[in-house]
């Protein structure tokens, strides 16, 4: 993908138009991007598998109190393979994964990786989905406002919003807002209006998590979109767009926005690595049932199966999050060609 | 108990009327707090067991945090008295022990069901005990009966799993049989007077053939609806990786449950499970020693405590087999240096008290005038370290392992300084990821002094706490490795002994053997400390509860909601 330098400003402002060849081209783009990704999870498994095994501490030990008998860590080494040479073990991980078996659980026994990320998935999915669409209108939303109106008390306050947002990790804004809207709010009203402090379900209970998930990336895009907006304010075809006695709303919607939100779109990709490195703090905080919090627990518990199919389910997740990013350039940047 | 008398058959009408003159709180407040107790669809139980089941199979069971499910719908042989002194009958009405004490015959329940209505039978338990004896199982807890005494069990260390035929006759080679329906038969390959003990856990109980025949040897329970147990409670809904929802067992024998609705969180973040309770969706919670000051400062949270003492003993690990804790002065050194007092009081805000022996207060056994040797005594410790006869350099700049949570790093902090302070020398802490310690220190022998280690009643007879410092326990459960063959005798002796007062008397003489020759440094008892809210009644707690989930977890039958 390149973008083509120097081409007419106002390409940005023409409907998309596409060459007869482009259906195909974009279907072969996709297949080959797709196919990429083997060698990358290849690498990842690989890394992942020799880390996961270079860690001091295994499966069978606990971080504390009653340990098991040396009889039985030997029998449980040899029901889960474990007592075999290293090199055997990764042989016959890669040809389980390839035909998608990722294995039993040690952490819960019996149970496959499979079936615990199927079961863990919902939580995480809809704490992510909802944080999204929380993070795209205000995180654009403020960056725009604060752009249009800059230097005013809107913009101090979005910047001051931004900054706070960006530094503060976000397992403090959790506990923060567990401590006012829940535990505080319980004491105040005698325990008639108050926030659920953890737990998942469709109603309230996403309402604390979702903003504590949200807080990082919505500070991080309005920064990003108020930089950019102030970039094209300054360009002449807006100006020449005012000039031309445009109305503000016009103007910015289809002048201003379009071009400063193409830095944005290239910053959803990374968000969706922060919704899912966030979702393993913020599961924890907040007690949900998701994937992140079981991957917390199989990465104390030394869980190796559970590890590398998290590992890898991350991977695929955001390969295919930048890949969509890539295919929404070509949406709002006609100048950008998928080669 | 005296089985030279032959049959001892456990009367129930007795055993209920002791109970009742024991356990005021159960037995008084239910009749007086019946008007008290809350409707049905009120008798909500909430707790917290931080961690979810690893299984739902009891055989796979291993640790604390399962067992408050697992005893609750799978039951036991045999249950502990609510005074702990002896056992009385839970899945067996009675049983009977031969005069050689080596066949255990235990009564089952006539009336005893499964929760889907089939009558649990004897064939259920041999097969239960056969599967937990499976080494291809690798059952977390199967030590109790392969350890020391179910005949054909010694052999389990030496079984490969993988070899089908050798499991197979190891498993039929094993002393379990049901002569009817309703007897279940246990030899012994030695006597063991504790082995009336060893049937009260949890991992061993009746589990069905046809079923695990169905969905499988090892994952039979993979869906915890699907588990069906012999036990009060039944599993009645689980949301992974959140909470697991028990209802009353319709078919249980006995006496049904208050509780109609007993949801278990596995919330493992100790500020969202404290924000739980003060919000009011959990309903009894532990307190770390982090959180004591917060609870003591305020003063609804304070009158909420439910504090009971625990059947534990912590101590300081001393690596035996190294330089310069092979000395046994060095090792006294150590024991007189800390001051057990100011510890419990100051650094442990009161939830500790102090100990110099091994078998904590509450035990049977328990033998006050043990332990003074290790007493408090700096003077002492500074002479013990002269006639050490080493140089100054052999022990002055030792390190202590520790694991990296706050309250290990609180607690070896405080005894590295009172080393210091008392003994003039130069100790440092060797900080570890909590998780490495047991894999690569410990099990290794790789250490010069660890803490804490310690030691929580399986069940409370003194075997379950003299095996663990044999020499067949050395880097499995001692770390120390004293390996000392006259301690190892003393134990099997008491062990087997048929009469408890000589069983007593041998443990005893190892407890004084092992605290004379300072193989650890006792320092502490814990004392369990959770918040209950107030309308939970009737919990008649005992030393070896799951206290940290439920105070009176052994008694479920008795909780209920007051009105409130």
């Amino acid at each position: 993908m390149a973008v083509a330098k120097g081409a007419p400003a106002r390409g940005a402002l023409l409907s998309i138009r596409l060459p007869r060849s482009r259906g195909a081209n974009l279907a072969l783009y996709i297949a080959r991007r797709i196919l990429w990704m083997i060698p990358v999870l290849l690498f990842v498994i690989t890394l992942t598998f020799l880390l996961m095994h270079l860690a001091p501490g295994s499966p069978w030990d606990r971080g504390g109190g009653r340990q098991l008998s040396a009889t039985i860590v030997q029998n449980l080494n040899t029901k889960y393979g474990l007592d075999k040479p290293l090199p055997q073990q990764f042989e016959l991980y890669i040809w389980n994964v390839a035909h998608f078996d990722f294995g039993l659980s040690y952490q819960y026994e019996n149970q496959t990786v499979t079936h615990i990320l199927l079961e863990s998935w919902g939580p995480t999915f809809t704490i992510g989905v909802l944080a999204f669409a929380l993070i795209v209108p205000f995180g654009i939303g403020i960056g725009v406002i604060a752009a249009l109106r800059q230097n005013t008390w809107v913009d101090f306050l979005a910047v001051g919003f931004s900054t706070f947002g960006a530094s503060v990790p976000n397992f403090v804004i959790g506990i923060l807002l567990i401590i006012v809207f829940s535990v505080e709010a319980y004491h105040l009203t005698g325990g008639n209006v108050f926030l659920p402090p953890g737990g998942f379900g469709l109603d309230f209970h996403v309402v604390l998590p979702v903003i504590a998930l949200a807080t990082l990336p919505i500070a991080y895009i309005a920064r990003l979109t108020r930089s950019s907006t102030l970039d094209v304010l300054r360009q002449d075809y807006v100006r020449t767009a005012w000039a031309k006695g445009l109305r503000e709303r016009l103007v910015v919607m289809r002048h201003v926005l379009k071009n400063s939100l193409i830095p944005v779109v290239t910053a959803l990709g990374p968000t969706f690595a922060f919704l899912i490195t966030g979702s393993v703090i913020i599961e924890t905080v907040f007690a949900i049932p998701g994937i992140g919090r079981s991957f917390v627990v199989a990465v104390s518990s030394r869980d190796y199966p559970m590890i590398l199919a998290t590992t890898i389910l991350y991977s695929v997740l955001i390969a295919v999050a930048n890949l969509i990013v890539d295919l929404l350039y070509t949406v709002i940047d006609p100048r950008v060609r998928l080669s | 108990m005296d089985v030279s008398t032959g049959r001892l058959r456990w009367l129930r009408v007795p055993t209920v009327i002791v109970g009742c003159g024991l356990v005021l709180a159960a037995c008084g407040g239910s009749s007086t707090s019946n008007s008290n107790m809350a409707p049905n669809d009120k008798q909500i139980l909430r707790t917290n067991s931080g961690t979810e089941p690893n299984s739902f199979d009891p055989g796979q069971q291993t640790y604390d945090y399962e067992g408050l499910v697992g005893r609750n719908v799978f039951e036991p042989l045999l249950k502990p008295t609510t005074d702990l002194k002896d056992v009385t009958g839970a899945a067996a009405s009675s049983y009977d022990v031969s005069s050689d004490g080596l066949t255990y015959t235990f009564h089952l329940r006539q009336n005893a069901k499964w929760s889907d209505g089939q009558p649990v039978v004897a064939k259920d338990w041999v097969y239960g005990f056969q599967r937990l004896l499976d080494p291809s199982l690798a059952a977390g807890y199967v030590d109790p009966y392969f350890d020391t005494e179910i005949a054909g069990a010694q052999n389990y260390g030496n079984v490969d799993p993988k070899d089908t035929t050798a499991v197979k006759t190891f498993i039929n080679g094993l002393g379990l049989s049901a002569p009817d329906d309703h007897t279940f038969q246990i030899k012994l390959a030695t006597p063991a007077g504790y082995f009336k003990w060893a049937v009260t856990l949890w991992v061993a109980t009746p589990i069905r053939k046809d079923i695990v025949d169905k969905k499988g040897y090892s994952t039979w329970a993979s869906n915890p609806t699907d588990v069906i147990g012999n036990g009060m409670f039944k599993i009645s809904e689980e949301t992974p990786k959140d909470h697991v929802t028990l209802v009353p067992n319709p078919n249980y024998w006995g006496d049904k449950p208050h509780i109609q609705k007993w949801i278990n969180y596995f919330i493992s973040d100790t500020n969202q499970a404290f924000s739980k309770y003060q919000t009011g969706e959990l309903d009894v919670l532990n307190v770390p020693l982090a959180s004591q000051d917060a609870v003591t400062n305020d003063p609804k949270l304070k009158a909420e405590q439910h504090k009971y003492p625990s059947l534990n003993t912590f101590w300081l690990a001393m690596n035996l087999q190294k330089a310069p804790f092979n000395n046994v002065h060095v090792r006294e050194a150590v024991s007189r240096a800390i001051d057990r007092n100011t510890l419990v009081n100051q650094v442990a805000k009161g939830q500790y008290t102090a100990v110099q022996s091994f078998i904590p207060k509450g035990m049977n056994g328990y033998t006050p005038s043990l332990g003074s040797v290790q007493d408090y005594d700096p003077a002492k410790g500074k002479a013990a370290l002269q006639a050490s006869g080493l140089p100054v350099s052999a022990y002055d700049t030792v390190k202590l392992l520790t694991r990296n949570t706050t309250t290990n790093l609180l607690l070896n902090q405080y005894f590295v300084n009172q080393i210091n302070t008392n003994l003039g020398l130069h100790w440092t802490l060797d900080t570890k990821d909590s998780k490495t310690v047991t894999g690569t220190y410990l099990r290794k022998g790789n250490f010069q002094i660890y803490g804490s280690d310690g030691w929580g009643a399986d069940y409370p007879d003194e075997q379950d706490w003299f095996d663990i410092f044999t020499t067949g326990g050395c880097h499995g459960t001692n770390w120390g490795c004293p390996n000392d063959k006259s301690y190892d005798d003393l134990v099997a002796k008491g062990d087997s002994a048929l009469k408890q007062s000589d069983r007593q008397s041998y443990y005893d003489q190892a407890a004084a053997l092992m605290e004379n020759q300072y193989w650890v440094a006792f320092l502490y008892n814990r004392t369990e400390v959770d918040l209950v809210k107030p309308y939970v009644q009737g919990i008649s707690d005992t030393g070896i509860d799951e206290g940290i989930y439920l105070p009176g977890d052994f008694h479920t039958n008795t909780i209920f909601i007051a009105n409130h």
